[in-house]
């Protein structure tokens, strides 16, 4: 060691040398200084970035959904005037049925007469085209209520109708007397006779209940378009879900954590999990397709098939989050029931599974939540395209007939060319995140109460 | 290497280099550093020994403000390197440290070559103006810490493949690579088996014509074997400092006795 | 009727197992003279042991027939049919699906009471109109009922009713078998509860290989259809070939070149999105800021995270096509006067929103990855007088590097595999173009418009979906086995 006593300086001292007192900032300190206040800024923009990203995606969804749960309602007097109605006038249901939807759409158009009329509305409009402000739904409503009460036929009802999609798109702002200068469902002068209609309040724009509960409708009556039946088809999904994947990924996780043997087979089904966690899941979506629907025959768009294929999904999910709470129940916990004689099996069922129930019961929330907000391979078994205007009326048909789900909704309406359907589809996800969060702070608050510092 | 070797050394006085008076450190609510006052001198090792949690470390860390990277500590009184007080307003602790060198407990060489890791320091200090005289300074370094012969042919191997004790001088001679004034060291030989605590040892004795050294130990034939002051802590207190041959053959306090005959610890 | 047979051997089976549970542990109680001390086990594992061995294989062969025996059957029938049906373009699937369906409306026909059982047996296209008479009871059907379906329909009902009769008497006899057999032997010395045990296990265990089940249905799913598609395609033009122009008339160009190409692009817009905020913001969540910011802003970026892939596909079509269309688009009236975009689907719309989707995703795996470097590390370069973005920038990341990467590729993974983002905001168009403002199509969404819709599963252009899926499910199940050995390597490293 006889080279470390060499007290010398081999170089001469360099000019950047710090020799000078510690109250005064050399050049370079300065310049390292400012790079470490721009390094800091970046973090800064780049956590604001995030959060302004989340805003403006908070305030799209509420600035642009809020409006699918208001509706504009047209209140009219509709006399049900028997001699179009029941022609024989001996109010049998069969010869009521005989009119059809279009028999009614002249009692719409009188009581629009007779509403301009009595209110000295001044319009150029022909009666069909006041008609034309309300859903095209309409008659078919009131015909179902002459069908459903006929005792009423002959006297005159203050009805509710909703409004078409372009009228309730111009109370929201929606729609302009520019931007429908091209458009056939609607004219200006319709418009003006909206506004007069307002004006003496029998249009107005009210909570729309039917958004919830409603079923979806055809790509011409925005209007009446609702997230009801898909959240039920969502509802079946997840207990699918639920009483498959719990127990499943429960049981998987006991046999890793506790029972498994260190070997090949059990590291391959570990790296197997982990990878699945991450298998883009329109991959599930084809195997939901290839294996449930071609090759096991089970019924297409049927929640049932995508509650499977979520269940597959979500496996992983489960697996990996029960696996964690296993592994927090502390070894000595096990100890103590084996040294009274508790089988493995018991010490595991009697002992660790309660205490690790909290953090399974976490996981599992969260899991749902993730399959709830999936679309990608419900594309793939079909369950959008079409309209499921009927809730089911048992648990079968809840899980065998076609349906839709909350997600996949939105895409059908997102991909729809009215932009009334983006309005709902705004709407669903409020919905839709209303759940997530709902879920969430469920799994939250359950893991804040239960968590266990051992 | 006995201790009777403290009987030989000089004990000039020298010039001080850093005085601490009335000291005061709390980790949140506890009060960790009570009242110290210590001045410490140019050109010569100082211990601080003490038992576990006695403050020792603690204290070191205030030296060159590495405490400032907790943010629960808070360090009260006056602590001046040259006459200028460390932890004024001004004071950029960046600036301070490359003046006020560290070495750490666990060897913690950085995952980059051996070059690199003494090369770092110069390099963020601007102290070379070119490769040639980057390379002279890591030689020289890696000369001081003694660890030359042992890693000069490969010098662009990872500094993480060392062994313990040559990790540790590797992070000496990384911190004499920034040509610092005072040189903490934190326990430096803890982690070390017997022969490589004995070639760092014998290394700090040679640092000490270029630098002042400080050093916390929990042995005290180590602070025997290579100090010349030694400083007693206990509890948050500075209880006795002063030569290393008085304090351990002659100690004023009895706490300081205590522990020097081993009844606390 | 199926289901309703089905429906009352499974009620049986339960029955059965109920009394079985009953009568074993009672036998247990006797043989140990009514003192349970006496018994090797609980009583309740003799129940359990019994309604086990009567449940369990009586209910495994029920499944497994009732997998098997329409496959059975379809086949036997497929088999008689005449050839020329099949000549007449119909393919095997089409035609054993119309079997199929008549025979189901018979059923209904004959539990609506529109027919007698013997009727069904007989009737004859000749003599009667099956179309209609099913249509009255519901089961519309597309066309006239040929006569050789027909046959073939009565012959498959007829085969159901007998392999129903047989699945009956071997399940209720397998049943009665095992609850006569176990509570036989359910005396003092019998170890119950290690029996009961052992099959937990197994249960525990089959669940724990559904994992690897899902994995191989994955594979095998995909690579059977996709050899089928290699078989009608050429596997030249699907991997080197530069169209993808599908056209149902046959003679398509099928190549995933172009498809590759906007799916890398799209990806790595996004990851030029999402790498740099994502990595700044961990370096900034783990290094600097303080606990308060820190309890604040990680779980609200994370929220970013938790947010349905739907959503941001409908931010990508309705808000960020049409903001950058207002910039890049519409000549005179855009914000920089220049008509480079046309429509809201583009690349940039895509990969933007696709970014910011990934960013919690960099950012919570890079977080975990940094604060995994010790300590020790920052200490020994601040005490040397770094500064802390210096301390970073030249110790911490270099650490942390190989964990970073894995992180990326993790990312990276998952952009490439993203469905909804892609269907909805980046277009149908496959081309190569380096314009980020074009439409341009990736294989996912692919894959969505071949599988979606009216689809036959003999021709090329539906199959090649599986050919699309399978080549991305080994490109991200690639990036994901070698990210994870990165991190995994990466964080043995410092333990």
């Amino acid at each position: 060691m006889t080279d470390a006593t060499n007290a010398d300086l081999p170089y001469s001292e360099p000019a950047g040398v710090k020799k000078g007192s510690l109250m005064t900032q050399d050049a370079r300190t300065r310049k390292r200084n400012a790079a470490e206040k721009r390094f800091k800024a970046y973090g800064v923009i780049a956590i604001s970035i995030g959060m302004l990203m989340l805003l403006v995606l908070v305030y799209n969804i509420i600035s642009r959904g809020t409006g699918a749960f208001q509706q504009t309602f047209v209140t009219l007097d509709v006399e049900l005037s028997a001699e179009r109605l029941d022609k024989v006038g001996n109010r049998d249901i069969n010869d009521l049925r005989k009119v059809s939807t279009f028999g009614y759409a002249p009692l719409l158009r009188e009581a629009f007469e007779a509403k301009v009329a009595e209110h000295g509305i001044e319009t150029d409009l022909s009666s069909k085209d006041m008609a034309g402000i309300l859903s095209p739904s309409a008659p078919a409503l009131l015909r179902n209520y002459v069908l459903s009460t006929p005792s009423v036929i002959g006297e005159t009802i203050k009805f509710e109708f909703l409004a078409s999609g372009r009228v309730d798109g111009y109370l929201k702002d929606r729609v302009t007397r520019d931007s429908i200068a091209e458009d056939k469902n609607i004219s200006p002068a319709q418009l003006d006779f909206v506004d007069q209609l307002l004006e003496v309040g029998f249009v107005e724009k009210r909570f729309n209940m039917n958004f919830i509960t409603g079923a979806d409708s055809s790509d011409a009556r925005p209007e009446a378009a609702g997230m009801g039946v898909s959240m039920l088809g969502s509802l079946f999904m997840m207990l699918v879900v639920l009483a498959l994947a719990l127990p499943i990924g429960v049981a998987a996780s006991i046999y890793l954590e506790e029972f498994a043997p260190k070997n090949w087979i059990t590291d391959i089904i570990e790296v197997n999990i982990s990878n699945l966690a991450a298998v883009p899941s329109i991959v599930f979506g084809i195997l939901g397709l290839a294996v449930f629907i071609n090759y096991m025959h089970l019924p297409n768009s049927a929640p049932l098939v995508g509650g499977l294929v979520l269940t597959l999904m979500t496996l992983p999910t489960i697996i990996i989050s029960t696996r964690a709470s296993l592994k927090a129940v502390p070894p000595s916990i096990r100890d103590a029931a084996l040294g009274v004689g508790a089988s493995k099996m018991q010490s595991v069922f009697h002992h660790v599974l309660p205490l690790a129930a909290p953090g399974i019961l976490t996981g599992t929330i969260i899991g749902l939540a993730q399959a709830l907000g999936e679309t990608a391979p419900l594309l793939l078994i079909g369950m959008v395209g079409f309209i499921a205007s009927n809730p089911p009326d048992s648990i079968a048909s809840g899980l065998l007939d076609p349906n839709s789900a909350m997600p996949a909704q939105i895409y059908e309406w997102a991909k729809r060319s009215d932009p009334a359907f983006y309005e709902r589809a705004w709407g669903g996800i409020i919905i839709l995140l209303g759940f997530l969060i709902t879920m969430n702070t469920i799994a939250v608050i359950l893991r804040r109460r239960f968590e266990r510092r051992w | 290497m006995n201790d009777m070797r403290i009987l030989e050394r000089d004990v000039d006085a020298k010039a001080i280099k850093i005085a601490a008076r009335n000291v005061q450190v709390f980790y949140g609510d506890n009060h960790a550093i009570k009242d110290v006052d210590v001045d410490i001198e140019d050109k010569t090792v100082t211990a601080f020994i003490g038992p576990s949690g006695c403050g020792k470390s603690t204290f070191l860390r205030c030296l060159n403000r590495m405490n400032d990277t907790i943010d629960v500590c808070r360090v009260e009184g006056d602590i001046a390197i040259d006459g200028e007080d460390i932890y004024d307003k001004r004071v950029d602790p960046v600036q301070l440290r490359a003046k006020v060198g560290m070495v750490f407990q666990k060897p913690n060489p950085f995952p980059k070559s051996i070059y690199d890791n003494v090369a770092y320091g110069p390099r963020i200090h601007g102290l070379a103006q070119n490769k040639a005289e980057l390379d002279e300074i890591v030689e020289h370094s890696l000369r001081s810490a003694a660890i030359w012969d042992e890693v000069k042919d490969r010098l662009s191997a990872p500094g993480t493949g060392l062994s313990g004790g040559q990790q540790q001088r590797l992070c000496i001679a990384r911190a004499v690579a920034t040509q610092p004034e005072v040189l903490l060291m934190d326990e430096p030989c803890s982690a070390l088996d017997p022969i490589a605590t004995a070639q760092v040892e014998e290394l700090i004795d040679d640092l000490r014509q270029n630098f002042s050294v400080v050093i916390v130990t929990h042995s005290m034939q180590q602070a025997a074997r290579v100090s010349q002051k030694t400083a007693f802590f206990h509890l948050g207190n500075l209880v006795e400092y002063g030569e290393t041959g008085t304090i351990f053959t002659n100690p004023v306090d009895p706490r300081t006795e205590s522990y020097i005959t081993g009844r606390i610890g | 009727m199926a289901l309703g047979v089905t429906g009352y051997v499974i009620l049986a089976v339960l029955a059965l197992t109920v009394v079985a549970f009953i009568a074993a542990k009672a036998r247990a109680k006797s043989a140990a003279g009514g003192d349970v001390r006496l018994l090797h086990s609980l009583p309740n594992y003799y129940g359990y042991n019994a309604a086990m061995f009567t449940a369990v294989p009586a209910l495994g062969v029920l499944v497994i027939w009732l997998m098997a025996q329409p496959m059975l059957i379809e086949n036997a029938i497929f088999d008689r049919l005449p050839d020329h049906l099949i000549e007449d373009g119909f393919s095997r699937n089409l035609m054993m699906s119309d079997v199929r369906r008549v025979a189901e409306g018979l059923d209904v026909a004959v539990s609506a009471g529109a027919m007698t059982e013997e009727r069904a047996d007989r009737i004859r296209t000749e003599f009667s109109d099956v179309r209609s008479i099913l249509g009255s009871v519901g089961v519309a059907l597309g066309s006239d009922v040929r006569p050789e379906v027909l046959s073939a329909a009565q012959q498959y009902r007829k085969s159901s009713a007998i392999g129903m009769g047989w699945m009956t008497g071997v399940v209720l006899i397998l049943a009665a078998l095992g609850a006569f057999v176990s509570v036989f032997v359910s005396g003092a010395d019998f170890r119950a509860r290690n029996v009961v045990e052992r099959f937990v296990l197994s249960m525990l265990i089959v669940a724990a290989s559904l994992a690897i089940l899902t994995t191989v249905g994955i594979v095998l799913s995909m690579l059977f259809e996709s050899l089928n598609f290699f078989r009608m395609h050429p596997w030249t033009d699907f991997f080197f070939g530069g169209q993808w122009a599908p056209n149902f008339r046959g003679n398509s160009d099928l190549s995933i070149l172009p498809l590759l190409w906007g799916t890398l692009y799209i990806s790595i817009v996004a990851l030029m999105v999402a790498i740099p905020i994502g990595l700044f913001a961990a370096i900034y969540l783990s290094e600097y800021a303080g606990p308060k910011v820190r309890a604040f802003a990680k779980p609200l970026l994370e929220i970013l995270a938790g947010i349905p892939t739907i959503v941001y596909g409908l931010f990508a079509l309705l808000t960020v096509g049409p903001f950058l269309v207002s910039i890049f688009g519409r000549g005179e009236a855009g914000l920089l006067g220049v008509d480079w975009m046309s429509g809201a689907t583009a690349v940039l719309t895509a990969g933007l929103v696709m970014g910011i989707m990934l960013i919690p995703f960099v950012s919570s795996l890079s977080d975990d990855i940094i604060n995994a470097v010790p300590q020790a590390m920052r200490d020994g370069s601040l005490g040397l007088g770094s500064t802390k973005s210096e301390t970073i920038r030249q110790v911490v990341l270099p650490a942390a590097l190989p964990g970073i990467v894995g992180a990326v590729l993790l990312a990276a993974s998952r952009a490439i595999g993203e469905t909804m983002i892609v269907v909805l905001g980046a277009g149908a168009i496959a081309k190569f173009s380096l314009n980020p403002l074009e439409a341009m199509t990736t294989i996912t969404t692919r894959i969505v418009s071949q599988l979606t819709g009216d689809t036959d599963f003999a021709s090329p252009e539906t199959l090649v979906a599986f050919a699309l899926g399978l080549t991305l499910f080994v490109l991200t199940l690639g990036l994901n086995v070698l990210a994870l050995y990165i991190v995994r390597r990466y964080r043995e490293q410092y333990e």
